[in-house]
């Protein structure tokens, strides 16, 4: 059995022995440094610049310009570290391959294609039927709606972070120099307590992240239809205790519209019925949690839609919570058709 | 000046449809001169209201100038009939709304437009409380 921790990996091609996540925490750490690191010596040049411009050493010069330039790229250098390593937690170097491969043999005048002619205003349902299942007809492809918060927080916790640094590192220097500048040390406050929020939620994140294995729903039957019933199987990998999993069968409203210059997008719930409940879990790595259910389309709803500026979505939401950690939401989007005479 | 008349009426229907059923109906033109009529367009179309911007398509559309119709009079009865489809229905949502009509558009001289919508409903079969909030 391979030890759970090595000091030395090896590289092949694209892929390294040892863990990816010791990996992965180690860069955030390195480039995280190199980004304080830059950022407080930035702060401390400049600032030093302003406050006493008379002091010869900080005379602005060659030699101040090029110190400028090798701190901000080292502020450059480790932010965009931090976001790439954020960004690439929890996914494959395959399905990063699958990803550009996908994007390659896009085919655009296939999707330039209207909606099927048979169901006017209704999305297509290629994607939820090109992936056959292991247990039930059809696998669906999961959507993490999630995915943009995790760089967004990187980056405000960079910038929040940028701040609070040049801010406590002017008011030191103030401090330093016996003339201590209150005001600023109280303006650095809302930043510092907005970079260790941002942090703490970035790192519990990427801790659920690391914890939670992958999210397969199947599903007996496509097209859903109202009044139907339909198997569900529901697998859970991973290694992590939950106090809790459901399943949702969730209608949302999408509406698209301009307001001045500005184009905004209103989203509303519409109906959200539990499909199952499940208490406290314990999910081991290797034993997937599976379970098998049953879907019931209501007999009243309405279709999935889809034009221009508004949409009617249908979906499931798995969503698990962990003990003491942030939940964990995946969407499962499905495809809702009207019955018609003879269905 | 008095606005020119335009009626649209459903042929032996109360307005409520099937996806798959034949809608039948007739409009005619009144209160104009017949050398007034440009244009008329007839369409079965659906739109959408509510906070989003308006999304409208078209089912059925068809143009008539006076050479198509008889003694180049544009005001006379004339029927028309087109198969519904299977969506979109009708649908009264919280922020979105899917209506269906019958419109009526009169082109007069000097470039004047008017229009005259006529509201039905394609509802799923064997629905009659219309779908509400994704599902009533």
């Amino acid at each position: 059995m391979a030890p759970r921790f090595r000091f030395l990996g090896k590289k092949r091609g694209e892929r390294r022995t040892g863990s990816r996540i010791v990996g992965s925490v180690g860069e955030a750490i390195f480039f995280g440094l190199l980004f304080l690191l830059g950022a407080i010596a930035l702060t401390a040049l400049v600032s030093a610049e302003i406050i006493n411009p008379a002091a010869s050493i900080y005379r602005p010069g060659f030699g101040f310009w090029l110190a400028v330039t090798v701190l901000s790229s080292s502020v450059f250098i480790g932010g965009a570290g931090v976001i790439l390593t954020v960004l690439r937690v929890g996914v494959s170097a395959e399905r990063r391959s699958a990803i550009v491969q996908r994007a390659a043999d896009l085919d655009l005048i296939q999707d330039a294609l209207p909606s099927q002619k048979d169901y006017p205003a209704i999305p297509r349902e290629a994607n939820l039927v090109n992936s056959p299942g292991v247990n039930l007809a059809y696998r669906l492809p999961v959507f993490k709606s999630s995915a943009w918060k995790l760089p967004a927080m990187t980056v405000l916790a960079l910038v929040a972070t940028a701040f609070a640094v040049a801010l406590l590192v002017i008011s030191f220097e103030s401090w330093f120099f016996g003339e201590p500048e209150w005001v600023l040390m109280l303006f650095a406050v809302p930043y510092i307590i907005c970079s260790v929020w941002t942090v703490n939620y970035i790192v519990r994140t990427v801790w659920v992240n690391s914890r939670i294995g992958p999210t397969c729903v199947e599903i007996s039957d496509l097209p859903l239809r109202p009044g139907h019933e339909y198997a569900i199987f529901l697998s859970q990998g991973g290694r992590i205790s939950l106090a809790g999993l459901q399943m949702l069968l969730v209608c949302e409203e999408e509406s698209t519209y301009s307001q001045g210059t500005d184009i905004r997008t209103e989203t509303k719930v519409v109906y959200e019925e539990p499909v199952f409940e499940r208490g406290s879990i314990l999910i081991e790595p290797g034993i997937p949690l599976e379970m098998r259910e049953s879907l019931l389309i209501p007999a009243d709803a309405m279709h999935s839609f889809q034009s221009n500026h508004n949409s009617l979505r249908w979906k499931l939401v798995v969503a698990g919570k962990p003990e003491s950690r942030p939940k964990f939401v995946r969407n499962f989007p499905i495809v809702v058709y009207p019955n018609v005479n003879g269905h | 000046m008095i606005e020119p008349l335009i009626s649209l009426q459903f042929l032996g229907s109360n307005g409520i449809y099937r996806p798959g059923d034949e809608l039948h109906a007739e409009y005619q033109i009144d209160a104009v001169e017949a050398d007034e009529l440009q244009a008329v367009e007839l369409s079965v179309l659906w739109f959408t209201e509510g906070k989003g911007d308006e999304d409208l398509a078209v089912h059925y559309f068809e143009r008539r100038v006076p050479a198509d119709a008889d003694e180049h009079d544009l005001r006379r009865l004339h029927r028309f009939k087109t198969i519904l489809p299977n969506s979109p229905l009708s649908y009264t949502g919280e922020i979105l709304k899917i209506r269906w009509c019958g419109r009526v558009r009169i082109f007069l001289r000097r470039g004047k437009e008017l229009f005259f919508d006529q509201p039905f409903e394609l509802r799923a079969p064997a629905d009659d409380s219309n779908h509400k909030g994704g599902a009533a």
